[in-house]
């Protein structure tokens, strides 16, 4: 019983959310990887926000087969009631009908099994993928990192030549592994030269200052945030906001 | 033989809940748990995790980065900033982490101040690492409020640290902000560390703000937070929680947690994953139980003002009434209580000199049993 509500959920979900986007027509931004996801999608979010752009983001993690239908069609969990699973397939429904819709939307993916990807794009059609990290540490469901590797590898092969791919420069095996693609790359990085980078790093009592080197030029920043995973996130803001016109 | 703990006690909480254990019809309303189960959704976050098999192995020591990024993020709309890969660990249960803290900070023969009437298990574990407990009385006439120039007076050349449990247990009170930024300025004049229990954080039942002085830059140096699933998301079984504070820190700290536990037992924390991927509407749903759970027990104690009075908490699960006719030996009252009527709570000396002459109610418990618990204490002192 509960796997047929389930599938019943699911299918609804997903044939809805793909219904609205089809009207609506989004820009789509995801942003993927093992760690990261929530910071990176928080600044995009910003500062495309910040722009004037209307934008919107997943709430909390919601980024999976579930999730991602529900960050599209902006509604919340009914968790473990099925009485309030009932109530958002009607919101659900009732969503084909909204007039109003953002511009833009920013989306964390979140794979945990073997063809997650697949069944995410099934969903949205990105235009602009951030990868931030790929761990051996979060495995989940996957045998082995090269089974989760080619979840990555079809989410970049998927991405359009006017599309862009912003890459994590640091991990080996994401430069290794995702370089066969059509739309354009761009990369950031600490420890390795990238488009992006974070050349000098010091920590204060509010956060961060950093140097970062774009195109042969140095500039200073400060972020309110500790750890060397704010300043990713930061570089991918810069990025974005670089490219902001051809996204 | 022994030397370490012979000056040790077993928690008296423990003590009063294995006497209650002897009356096949006692009610205990003094252990620190509340009569809920754990929600569903984070027992399907368990489920998942063992269906998966990742729980077998230790984690990391400090934790599963993704929990540790998501308390990251759980810390950040509280206004706290901690960098999840260097300054926070997850514990096994916040006891784990204050001895982990006070293991780290201290010397033998360093002391610690603490507010009290507090939470009995705080000396105990500050015995065990060689150092005195300095008690620091509230002030009951302004709601068990600080005084700061009580501090001033106890801080010696041998202190190390001030302790206290925000909101406060066993009195429910919520440090104002205005309070512990004072304590935060004392600290840094005696550089001292602040070390902030704010395990019932998520228990507010008006609409008093919670501030906690991990939230000011100045003083991430100084002040050590732990906190604890076990309380708002009914897990005290699970013993899990975390503690964070500056690198330079909790680097020290991560040392003595390796050696107490290794790391957090895993599957609980799959569990505080569920927690705070999910929980949020348990919280709200427990919050508006205890609400109806204190209003049931400040009516009965007002039925019973000749006997006691009490400050209404603003949070936690506990009231602390004073006795104020009879028996005011808080132990003789509370052994007496439990015989007569097999209702068990805890003797206020339990949490401090200053505590004597009270006692602890804890109104988490279903309200089947607080009403049965009064009927027995209303025929008991009549």
């Amino acid at each position: 019983m509960k796997k047929i509500f389930t599938y019943t959920l699911k299918y609804i979900l997903k044939y809805t959310s793909k219904l609205v986007l089809l009207i609506h027509r989004p820009r789509i931004i995801v942003v993927a990887g093992s760690v990261n996801k929530t910071f990176v999608k928080e600044r995009v979010r910003d500062v495309l926000k910040k722009r004037g752009y209307s934008v919107r983001a997943n709430s909390k993690n919601f980024n999976t087969e579930i999730g991602l239908p529900l960050a599209i069609l902006n509604l919340p969990s009914a968790y473990s009631s099925y009485v309030g699973w009932l109530k958002i397939i009607f919101k659900a429904i009732g969503r084909i009908f909204q007039f109003k819709f953002p511009k833009y939307l920013v989306l964390e993916l979140g794979v945990s099994d073997r063809g997650d990807m697949k069944y995410l794009l099934s969903i949205v059609k990105p235009s602009v993928v951030i990868i931030t990290d790929i761990t051996k540490r979060y495995m989940e469901g996957f045998r082995d990192l090269n089974c989760l590797l080619d979840e990555y590898k079809y989410l970049v092969n998927k991405i359009s030549s006017d599309g862009l791919v912003i890459l994590n420069n640091d991990n080996n095996k994401i430069l290794e592994v995702l370089k066969n693609f059509k739309a354009k790359k761009i990369t950031y990085g600490i420890e390795k030269q990238s488009d992006w980078q974070a050349i000098e790093i010091n920590k204060n009592k509010d956060g961060q200052s950093v140097k970062i080197l774009n195109n042969n030029i140095i500039n200073n920043y400060d972020i309110n945030r500790f750890g060397e995973h704010h300043v990713y996130a930061f570089l991918v803001e810069l990025a974005i906001q670089k490219n902001i016109n051809k996204i | 033989m022994f030397e370490r703990t012979k000056n040790l006690n077993l928690s008296i909480i423990k003590q009063i809940e294995l006497k209650a254990s002897k009356y096949f019809d006692s009610i205990s309303l003094a252990q620190g748990i509340a009569d809920f189960d754990t929600p569903g959704c984070i027992k399907r976050r368990v489920e998942k995790a063992l269906n998966r098999g990742v729980t077998a192995k230790y984690s990391l020591s400090p934790g599963l980065p993704e929990l540790r990024e998501l308390i990251e993020i759980s810390l950040a709309k509280e206004n706290m900033f901690y960098d999840w890969q260097k300054e926070i660990i997850v514990t096994a249960g916040s006891i784990e982490g204050i001895t982990a803290t006070i293991l780290t900070i201290t010397n033998p023969g360093d002391e610690i101040i603490i507010p009290e009437p507090t939470y009995t298990s705080y000396r105990e574990v500050i015995t065990l690492a060689g150092c005195k407990s300095v008690f620091v009385p509230l002030n009951e006439s302004k709601g068990w409020a600080f005084e700061l120039e009580q501090y001033e007076k106890a801080i010696t050349d041998k202190t190390k640290a001030i302790f206290y449990c925000n909101p406060n247990n066993p009195t429910g009170t919520i440090y104002t902000k205005d309070q512990l930024l004072d304590l935060g300025k004392l600290a840094e004049k005696h550089d001292l560390f602040l070390i902030s229990d704010d395990v019932y954080k998520d228990f507010i039942y008006d609409d008093t703000e919670m501030f906690s002085l991990a939230e000011v830059s100045e003083l991430r140096k100084r002040v050590i937070r732990l906190f604890s699933f076990s309380k708002a998301y009914c897990m005290t079984g699970w013993r899990v929680g975390y503690l964070h504070s500056d690198e330079s820190i909790v680097k020290e700290i991560l040392k003595v947690h390796d050696c107490l536990v290794t790391c957090a037992p895993v599957i609980s924390q799959y569990a505080a994953m569920g927690a705070l991927e999910m929980g949020e509407g348990d919280i709200e749903r427990f919050n508006k139980e205890y609400v109806k759970r204190l209003n049931i027990t400040c009516d009965r104690l007002d039925k019973l003002k000749e006997h006691f009075s009490y400050v209404r908490p603003n949070s936690s699960y506990y009231v602390f009434p004073k006795i104020e006719s009879g028996e005011k030996n808080s132990w003789k009252f509370v052994d007496s209580l439990l015989e007569k009527t097999h209702v068990a709570v805890v003797p206020g000396v339990a949490f401090g000199p200053n505590g004597e002459g009270h006692f602890r109610i804890n109104f988490g418990r279903s309200e089947q049993d607080l009403i049965e618990a009064f009927d027995r204490m209303d025929s008991y002192l009549k």
